[in-house]
Order: C-alpha cells, then structure tokens, then sequence
C-alpha cells in the first residue's frame, strides 16, 4: 500500500479537518497505517486556535461543515499568508464549490467515499509541494529582508545592475559619478551575499515575482 | 233496563214519560217539571224512529242546543234529522235502528249543524219506550252539547300524533326502555336500523341489539348511566353518549353512536336511546383518511425528493469511514510483523459504521413506505429525538443548527409516529427555507421546543418550531394551509395543508404566531395519554 516513498519532512503534519467523528477516526487511522503523522480537529476553529503560521504540512478539509465551512478556511488562510495545500473532500460531486476552491488554489478535491490510494498520494504530493512552497517561501522572506538594508541609492544601482546596465549608463542615468556607482554595487553585492552578476539578476527576478 | 216497557227507571228523561203522557191531568207536577227541564244542561225530546225523526215533544234546552224553539220542532216544521251533519246522518240512523231493532238503548256521537249554521258536537242517549200499532218505534232520549270535550280530545289526539310523527320520521332510532333495560317501544327508524319488527323486541332487554360479544360492557355502561342520572335527574337534563356497535336482526354488526338520556313521568323514570347508524360516516372518515394517507404519502416522497442531496451526503459519512477502516485493516495486516490489534480495531469500527448507513436507510424507508395510518402509544423522547436526526442532515447542508428543548420527563402520547414526525420536518424545512429567503437574514438557528400544557384541564403536548425568518405577512397568512400554493420556487405546496389534516386527525390543531421579535412560530398540540383510563363519555 505504499505508494511512493517521498520522505515527509520533520515536523510535517497532515491537519484533518471534519465534523463528522467516524470519518475522522476513520482517516486518523488510515494515515496511522501509512504512518503519516497528523493531527484530527473537528472543526475549522479548532484548528484556527492552534495555528500560529509555523506549522507546516497540508490540511484535508470536508468542504461541508457546521459554523465555517471548507471555503471559508480557505479563505482565512489565504488572508493568513498560509502555503499549507489544502486538500478538499466533499460528500457531493459539487462543481461550483469544487471550481471555487480550485481557483483558490486547492491541491485536489476528492468526493467521497474517497479512494484511499488515491487520498494518500495526494496528501503525499501535497507534503513534497509545501516542502518546496516552504522553502521558496522562507528565501523570499531572507531575500526581502537583504533587500531591506539597501539604502535608497543603493536600491536604484540594484535595479539598474539588474537590467543589465554598465557602471557609465548607470552614472548617466543616475546623474551620480561612475566612481560612486562603483562604491554602491559592492555594497549592493555584500548586503546581498551575491557573488556574481547572474545571482544579482536572479534576486531581483525573485523579488519581483 | 232492555225491555221497553219497563217503567220508572232511573233516567231523568224517562221519568218524563208519565207526566208528558198525562200532561192534562197533572197540571201542577207539570209545572214542576217544566222547570226541571228547562234546567237541564241539554234538550230532551221524544220521537218517532222514522227518517229524520219528527218530534213531538222537546225540553227548553233546544234553543240553546240549535238555535230553535219548541214549537219550531214539535210542530215538525223541522225535522232533527235536518240538523243532522250529512257526513254523520247515516251513522247515525244506522245505531239508532240497530239498538231500536233489539229494543236496546243507543249511545251516540255526531254533528249538527244549528240555525245560525255553527258546526256542534252532541252526545245522545236514548231508548225505545213504546211500540205504535203501526210498527214504529216511539224513541225517548236526551242530547247534550259536547263540542268542548271533542275539541280538547281532538287536540290531545293530534298532538300525541304529532308527536308520534316526529318521533317515527327521525332519522335516528328512538328506542325507549324502563329501568331493567326491557325495551318499551321502538320507532320506525329503530325497525329499518335494526330489522325487527316492534313485537319482536318490545320487552326483551335492549342489549339484545348490540353483539353478543359486546355486551357485557354495554350491561356496565348501561349501569354506569343509571347510577349517574340517579343524583341528578331532579331538574338538570343530562345525557351520556358513547360509539357502539349495532346488531341487526340477521347477525350483522353495524358501527353506531348510543345517546342515553332519563325520562322521567309521573309514575317511574324511564330511558331514551337515541341511536345513530354511524356506517356511512364512518365509511366516509375512511375515505379522508386514506386521500389523507396518499397526499402524505405523496408529500413524504416529495419531502425526500427536495432532501436527497443531504440524505447522500449522510450515508456517504458512514461508507467514507467504512471505507477507510478497511484500508487501515489492511495496511496493518501488511505489515511485518502484522499489527493484529489495530487491524481488529479497524474492523470492529468498520462494522458499527456499517450499521449507522443500515440506520440511515431504515428511517429514509420508514418515510417512503406508503402504509396505513396507524395510532400507537409511544414515547415522546425518542420521537423527537428520531425525526431532530433526520432534520439535522438537512440543516448541516444548509448551515443551520437545530436547537432542542426536550424536558425530560414528558408523558407517552397516542400517534402515528411516521405522520408526527413528517409534519415536525416540514415545519423544520419551511422554517429554514423561510431563513434562507430573506437575503438580510443571517441566523443560522432554529430552534425545536417541546412542552406540556395544560388547556381547559387537559394535558397536552405542545410541540413548537421557533424561526428567526421574515415571519408570516398577512397576505400569506390567508392562503397559508391552502394545497398547491407556495412561496417556495420548488415544492408542491401541500407540507402545511398535509401537516394541518395529520394533526386533525390526531385531535389537535397546527397554528402559528409570528413572534414578538423576529421570525414565526408554527406549533401543533397533541392530547398527552392521562393515568385515568377515559370512558369516552360526554355530558352536557
């Protein structure tokens, strides 16, 4: 019954999110024989009170559900900067919600009774896309704070070495010496931690995105 | 006093005869009896036994008894047979002559008609006293006016016919019975009801008209009745009134409603028995209830019909989890070395959930079987606890909760189960679509209340379904319970006019009350069962 082995990532927890106690314990124990660790809440404000934005995982969310609905969490987490995947799960094939959910940028929406294989491979795939998420997640984040400590000039050579500019066009444009602009683009690449002009680029690509 | 010509009888007209004969030679006891006559409350006479018998001697009385005098009819320039009624002449003439024939005294009853033309009723009394040569008899007699006394018994006459009518043209048997039971007469409607002619009953003992089976418990009513009437039956009318079972002549059963009443005379109490024949109402009752039964069968299908999406939704719960339990069995048997225990744990889950889907599809069945209706004694408690299950799938797809106010002690009461808690599901659904309808509206809560009241002295069970909706407008409010009228897009309009005949036919009434703040309240109240066994009796 094992799918494929992609290693979950220490700390990595699947977050069940479901009104319905049978199919709680149900997936509780599914995922206990594959041996994916998880954690079972029985609604989503349960589950909003011990999020703290440092969990990291996926959720498998009923999309039907008393007080907020699978959406709605959706939604709040959005609002939340979350990258948690969501994985929906619906007792009714229900296209507009399925639609809705899927420009919300859900993983998957599975109907129930669910295929089981199918479940796990999904919230493993979800596991490595959050790993991934993560990871680019917490770069933008080093990279948005490098990017903080240019000064003001020092962010106008960035951009401009960016597009590919020579130190004299660079000068011209900004109307400052080529000796200046010199000083300014090896601060640029020491605040940075860039070593080459390429990476230089990359960053300022990454930071537009 | 038979033969003619015995004398000096007791009669006052025939003491007459000795003085009239010798009138001449008796002047002073003829003046004596002049007075005597004209004293007499009626007219004496003699006569000859012939047509129109012609008189030679009349008392005074005849002015006043028709109008002529003396003279007018000694002289025989009237004849008494002119005075005569044509309709009672002939009778007349037929028992004077039979009783003369036998030379025995007639007694008489007929009609003249006086001078002034009044119609007069006269008795007459009379007798042959002599025998002419010629044949004819010579008559004596006295007639008196009795047009009172023919009046007040013609009167009396009537009225007892009057009331022998009415009580022959009821539609209802009107039996009578002295204070054994032994029937004492038995109306017309009585014979058609029950085939017996009245000198087939009349005496026999009235339970002979109800089954045999039957009439043990009828002795006891009957007793029942007579010992309540007994304090009471100075002054206050009374009556006590139950559904029986008839009994015809041929051994057929008949269902009938018996009203007893006393009726007292001047000599003893006796007991009227107003029996109605129940059959065609009854056959009619029958025929609501089944177009009842259909309409709510028809309403329960369309009810599900509206509902299967939560009613999938429900039953996919169980199977999910079934689902997956068998894939954790699975996985933990695969395992090396086999995790036996959660693998049993698995299966053991596996099989209670299975068991929720099985539970799941009884109730839908129970809503859709079409079935005669069928009043049972149950529990409150788990009725309602039942039908806030089957709603609450309903409401979890809508967003709603379903907030339930159930006592804990609350009495058994007698219902169809299936049709109580089909109307308590669409008051619930009405009340929730009713919610969703208004856009500004943002309640989630209805709520399903269940108390006992007390109303004029009888405990009931109240059930109430509490919205937050926009409430009932006037407008609605007057085709409310009409069939196929709807404020809904879809739905057949005939939840509340359905849920409105159930709880008639459970001897309740559905209302409703918009609420002081916000939303209506549709509430229904069932008779809750009492300790004390009810009769079914009334009085009045």
């Amino acid at each position: 019954m094992k799918i494929n082995n992609i290693p979950i990532q220490h700390q990595q927890k699947v977050f069940i999110i479901d009104d319905d106690i049978a199919v709680r314990d149900a997936m509780s124990m599914l995922l206990d024989s594959e041996d994916i660790p998880h954690i079972c809440f029985k609604s989503a404000h349960d589950f909003l009170k011990t999020h703290d934005g440092t969990q990291s995982g996926c959720l498998v969310l009923d999309i039907r559900m008393p007080d907020m609905t699978g959406l709605e969490l959706q939604q709040t987490m959005s609002n939340l900067d979350s990258v948690l995947p969501i994985i929906f799960i619906t007792g009714h094939g229900d296209i507009p919600m399925a639609v809705e959910a899927m420009r919300y940028g859900a993983v998957d929406f599975l109907r129930k009774p669910i295929k089981e294989s199918i479940l796990i491979e999904r919230i493993r795939e979800a596991l490595e896309t959050e790993t991934t998420l993560q990871s680019r997640k917490s770069r933008r984040e080093k990279l948005d704070a490098q990017i903080g400590t240019l000064t003001d000039r020092e962010f106008q050579v960035f951009e401009q070495v960016a597009q590919g500019h020579a130190n004299k066009t660079i000068a011209l444009v900004l109307g400052i010496s080529e000796r200046t602009v010199e000083v300014h683009r090896s601060q640029v690449m020491k605040k940075l931690q860039a070593r080459n002009l390429a990476q230089v680029v990359r960053m300022h690509m990454e930071s537009q995105s | 006093m038979t033969e003619p010509n015995q004398r000096h009888e007791s009669s006052p007209v025939e003491t007459l005869k000795q003085p009239l004969q010798g009138k001449t030679h008796l002047p002073v006891s003829a003046s004596r009896l002049e007075t005597l006559l004209q004293n007499l409350p009626g007219m004496a006479y003699r006569c000859l036994n012939r047509a129109h018998w012609p008189m030679d001697f009349v008392s005074d009385g005849c002015v006043e008894l028709c109008g002529y005098h003396r003279f007018e009819i000694e002289n025989q320039s009237v004849l008494w047979g002119d005075f005569t009624h044509p309709e009672d002449i002939q009778e007349v003439e037929r028992k004077v002559k039979a009783a003369a024939n036998r030379q025995q005294p007639f007694e008489v009853e007929y009609r003249i008609i006086t001078k002034d033309g009044t119609q007069k009723w006269v008795w007459e009394r009379g007798r042959v006293v002599d025998i002419r040569d010629d044949g004819i008899a010579v008559l004596e007699g006295f007639i008196t006016d009795i047009t009172d006394r023919k009046l007040s018994e013609a009167a009396s006459i009537h009225a007892n016919a009057f009331a022998q009518a009415v009580v022959d043209s009821a539609i209802e048997a009107v039996i009578t019975v002295d204070n054994q039971g032994r029937i004492e007469s038995f109306n017309h409607a009585a014979q058609n009801m029950f085939d017996f002619l009245p000198e087939e009953v009349i005496g026999n003992q009235c339970r002979t008209l109800i089954p045999a089976t039957d009439s043990r418990e009828f002795d006891q009513f009957f007793k029942h009745c007579l010992s309540h009437f007994r304090p009471i039956l100075q002054g206050k009318k009374t009556s006590i009134g139950r559904e029986i079972n008839g009994n015809k002549k041929m051994g057929a059963v008949f269902p009938a409603h018996l009203t007893i009443s006393p009726v007292q005379d001047e000599i003893e109490t006796k007991y009227l028995l107003l029996v109605r024949d129940l059959t065609e109402q009854k056959a009619t009752e029958k025929e609501a209830r089944d177009q009842r039964e259909l309409l709510a069968h028809a309403d329960r299908l369309n009810t599900l019909g509206e509902m299967t999406a939560g009613i999938a939704h429900e039953i996919n719960q169980p199977l999910t989890a079934i689902s997956m339990y068998a894939n954790s069995g699975l996985g933990f048997l695969d395992r090396s070395p086999a995790n036996l225990g959660r693998a049993r744990e698995a299966l053991n889950k596996l099989s209670e959930q299975a068991h929720r889907a099985g539970a799941i599809i009884e109730r839908m069945q129970q809503m859709t079987r079409p079935r005669d209706s069928k009043q049972e004694i149950v529990h409150c408690e788990p009725l309602i606890r039942e039908v806030h299950k089957l709603a609450e799938v309903e409401a979890q797809s809508r967003n709603f909760i379903i907030v339930l106010d159930l006592p804990s002690a609350l009495p058994k009461v007698r219902c169809d189960p299936i049709q109580i808690q089909q109307v308590i599901l669409n008051l619930l659904r009405n009340g929730m679509e009713s919610m969703e309808s208004a856009a500004s509206i943002r309640e989630h809560e209805i709520i399903l209340s269940v108390k006992v009241v007390e109303l004029s002295g009888d405990k009931r069970l109240k059930v109430s379904i509490i919205d937050k909706g926009p409430g009932i407008s006037d407008q609605i409010a007057k085709q409310l319970y009409q069939p196929f009228t709807t404020t809904k897009s879809s739905g057949m309009g005939l939840g509340l006019s359905i849920s409105r005949s159930i709880i008639f036919a459970h001897d309740g009434i559905l209302e409703f009350t918009n609420n002081p703040s916000k939303g209506a309240t549709f509430y229904f109240t069932l008779p809750a069962l009492s300790t004390v066994n009810d009769l079914g009796t009334n009085e009045d």
